[in-house]
């Protein structure tokens, strides 16, 4: 279908939004463009020759376009493009920078789980998996995705407000000659060395020594 | 064969990441790829993983940054920084090939034969800014294979 001389102004800030490598397309409305504006997404693989129209985002009026399944292997790289229309005109094709997966996502903090006994308390950890399809799709691990994952972990005690802090490669930690019938509260955030990537600190688990025996 | 060489991964990855999107922008072809296709770098077999690296550091020192100048002083030195760590880490490869430790089979004499002529398809200038635009497919791939 022959596209009408383009004079609408282009989306903006069209770029890729990833945690734990769900890849979401945003851009914002063309300035100046009230309601009826609707869009289309195209993406494409760097390096390869080219663009491939994205359905489900035909014509769509809201301003993000879930491309993590098209954009799912992470040793490829990627380019995303947005263009507009309103009342039979349109806008120029808007694109992303070159969008690397591995190198470009947000990582969630780790699951924490922690018990104790009198005097030590036992802190296990666990990376979020990478985005899937669907809940039957095998369950991949960042710790699968990056070779260099690590976390930080932080140990507070809650009544000297003497705080610990550890970096282990493993996902479990014993803190020991802990004081009896105290809490303490623990968080943890993971970091990749290369490339550099750091999570949140996830929030505080608070858990209390046993009395002494 | 086996090759331990230590490199700066995080000290080259860092620079890169300073100017990744200054010079991916310089670099208008998204249908061609130096590195990544036709045929990709995770697909080498790990018995030549040691001499494609030589290779590819190799490629870099001789080929590539030397064309990279831009008219931004940081960048520049950014490069150059990068092109140092590469020089260093292809000599400690180097050590290692002349002790044999390093053999290039025939995949990998294939493999980096492809990424010259990628390479040569480009004029020189345009070759060199792709390529270094696409350092971190190369920095992706030896981290994972490490």
């Amino acid at each position: 279908s022959g596209e009408l001389y383009c004079s609408l102004p282009n989306p903006r800030n069209v770029r890729f939004e990833s945690i734990n490598m769900k890849n979401v397309l945003h851009w914002s409305a063309p300035e100046g463009t009230g309601v009826g504006v609707v869009y289309k997404v195209k993406y494409a693989v760097y390096g390869v020759g080219k663009w491939i129209r994205k359905p489900e985002c035909r014509n769509i009026n809201r301003t993000w376009c879930d491309l993590s399944s098209e954009t799912s292997d992470y040793e490829e790289q990627y380019y995303a493009s947005v263009k507009a229309f309103l009342n039979g005109t349109c806008s120029d094709w808007m694109e992303t920078t070159r969008f690397n997966p591995l190198t470009d996502t947000k990582i969630d903090p780790p699951m924490v789980s922690v018990s104790s006994t009198d005097r030590s308390i036992s802190i296990i950890l666990t990376a979020p998996e990478k985005w899937k399809r669907s809940p039957e799709e095998e369950s991949i691990s960042l710790l699968q995705v990056y070779p260099g994952l690590q976390y930080n972990v932080s140990v507070l005690n809650k009544k000297t407000k003497k705080r610990w802090f550890f970096s282990i490669s493993n996902n479990t930690l014993v803190v020991p000659w802990l004081e009896p019938g105290t809490t303490y509260c623990v968080s943890a955030q993971i970091h990749v060395t290369t490339p550099v990537l750091d999570s949140g600190f996830s929030k505080e688990h608070c858990i209390t020594t046993l009395k002494d025996k | 064969g086996a090759c331990r060489v230590s490199i700066s991964m995080t000290e080259i990855r860092a620079g890169f990441t300073a100017i990744k999107t200054n010079i991916q922008s310089r670099d208008p072809i998204r249908t061609l790829s130096i590195l990544s296709h036709p045929h990709s770098l995770h697909k080498v077999k790990s018995s030549d993983r040691c001499c494609i690296t030589y290779q590819l550091f190799t490629f870099y020192v001789d080929k590539v940054f030397k064309h990279c100048r831009t008219e931004d002083s940081f960048v520049n030195r950014k490069i150059s920084s990068i092109a140092n760590s590469f020089l260093s880490t292809r000599r400690k490869l180097g050590q290692c090939r002349e002790q044999n430790n390093c053999l290039c089979g025939e995949e990998s004499t294939e493999k980096f034969k492809q990424i010259l002529a990628n390479y040569e398809g480009l004029n020189v200038t345009s070759a060199a800014m792709k390529s270094l635009g696409e350092l971190d497919i190369l920095l992706d791939w030896m981290e994972k294979s490490r």
